[in-house]
């Protein structure tokens, strides 16, 4: 894909110049086309007719239009978000306490919903056993069920 | 054929279970220590065992219970191989009038995971080192000199 888009770049750079002569343009074209691929024929075939379509279609979106589409991904990129890993794994954890309420309070929303898991980062392994420790703090009156206003 | 092989296996198995229970919070300390007592008697007639009661002392609910805003937490924790302990446990508790709340939790299954967890993370620790030498030595803060005598004696063998 980012190969193909250099090559027309000069074909429409030159075609313009050489526009009275369409001789030129087909033979430049082949060249630069033949080196990439293996289907110069079908091109050149389809360039005498199909030049000015080309220099004008992809010509535009392909010169203009990739200009601000690089910018915009890398826009996209720059909003570089940090991986959160699962805490409970980093501290090796394997069983979690259902009665340790102060633990298990920052995976609690302030209502009392448990949160889910692309907010907090943990694993899934984690969080089954989260949600199961939650659950049971719930059931014995050290977390609510939901706040009441 | 089956019946037999799982009572050997309820024989053997020892179960654990979690015990909570919570009492209005004006009860007397005496009558908490008679359902202790109860508690622990009807264990005894059972067969099991209480490894451990721990009283929290008055607590904050975290929502109202029978119009409570506060209880009186009671943790223990019994060991048992038979499961009409638990039945007869919470027969009481439930006719009891002080306990408001209470809960049974059988964890046997996952302290035996725990275990079986920490058994093979312990094992992976201790291949590790010969394998992180190379690449990146970041996760144990231990063992930074033994791998590097580890591998040459690895590769003497």
């Amino acid at each position: 894909m980012s190969d193909q888009p250099v090559p027309p770049a000069p074909q429409a750079h030159e075609a313009p110049s050489s526009t009275p002569a369409p001789h030129p343009a087909p033979s430049h074209a082949p060249r630069a086309e033949g080196g990439h691929t293996g289907g110069p024929p079908r091109r050149e075939g389809g360039h005498s007719g199909g030049g000015p379509r080309r220099e004008g279609g992809p010509g535009g979106p392909g010169g203009p239009g990739g200009g601000p589409g690089g910018p915009r991904r890398g826009g996209k990129r720059q909003y570089f978000r940090k991986k959160k890993v699962c805490r409970f794994c980093v501290e090796h954890v394997d069983f979690i306490d259902y009665k340790r309420v102060e633990m298990l309070q920052p995976f609690v929303q302030e209502r009392g919903k448990i949160l889910p898991r692309r907010m907090t980062g943990t694993c899934s392994r984690h969080q089954r056993w989260l949600g199961e420790a939650i659950k049971r703090a719930r059931n014995i009156a050290l977390l609510p069920f939901a706040t009441e206003l | 054929m089956d019946e037999k092989k799982t009572d050997a296996q309820k024989m053997e198995e020892e179960r654990v279970y979690d015990l909570i229970f919570i009492c209005r919070p004006a009860t007397p300390e005496d009558e908490i220590n008679k359902i202790v007592t109860t508690l622990e008697h009807s264990t005894a007639e059972h067969g099991g065992k209480i490894e451990k009661t721990e009283r929290w002392g008055t607590r904050r609910l975290a929502y109202r219970v029978a119009k409570h805003r506060e209880g009186f937490f009671v943790y223990m924790v019994i060991k048992s191989s038979q499961s009409d302990l638990i039945k007869e446990l919470e027969r009481r508790l439930k006719v009891s009038d002080a306990v408001i709340k209470y809960q049974t939790i059988r964890l046997d299954e996952e302290l035996k995971r725990q275990q079986k967890l920490g058994k093979h993370r312990e094992r992976r620790a201790s291949r590790r080192p010969r394998k992180q030498v190379p690449g990146a030595p970041t996760a144990p803060s231990a063992p930074p000199a033994p791998p590097q005598q580890q591998v040459p004696a690895a590769a003497a063998e």
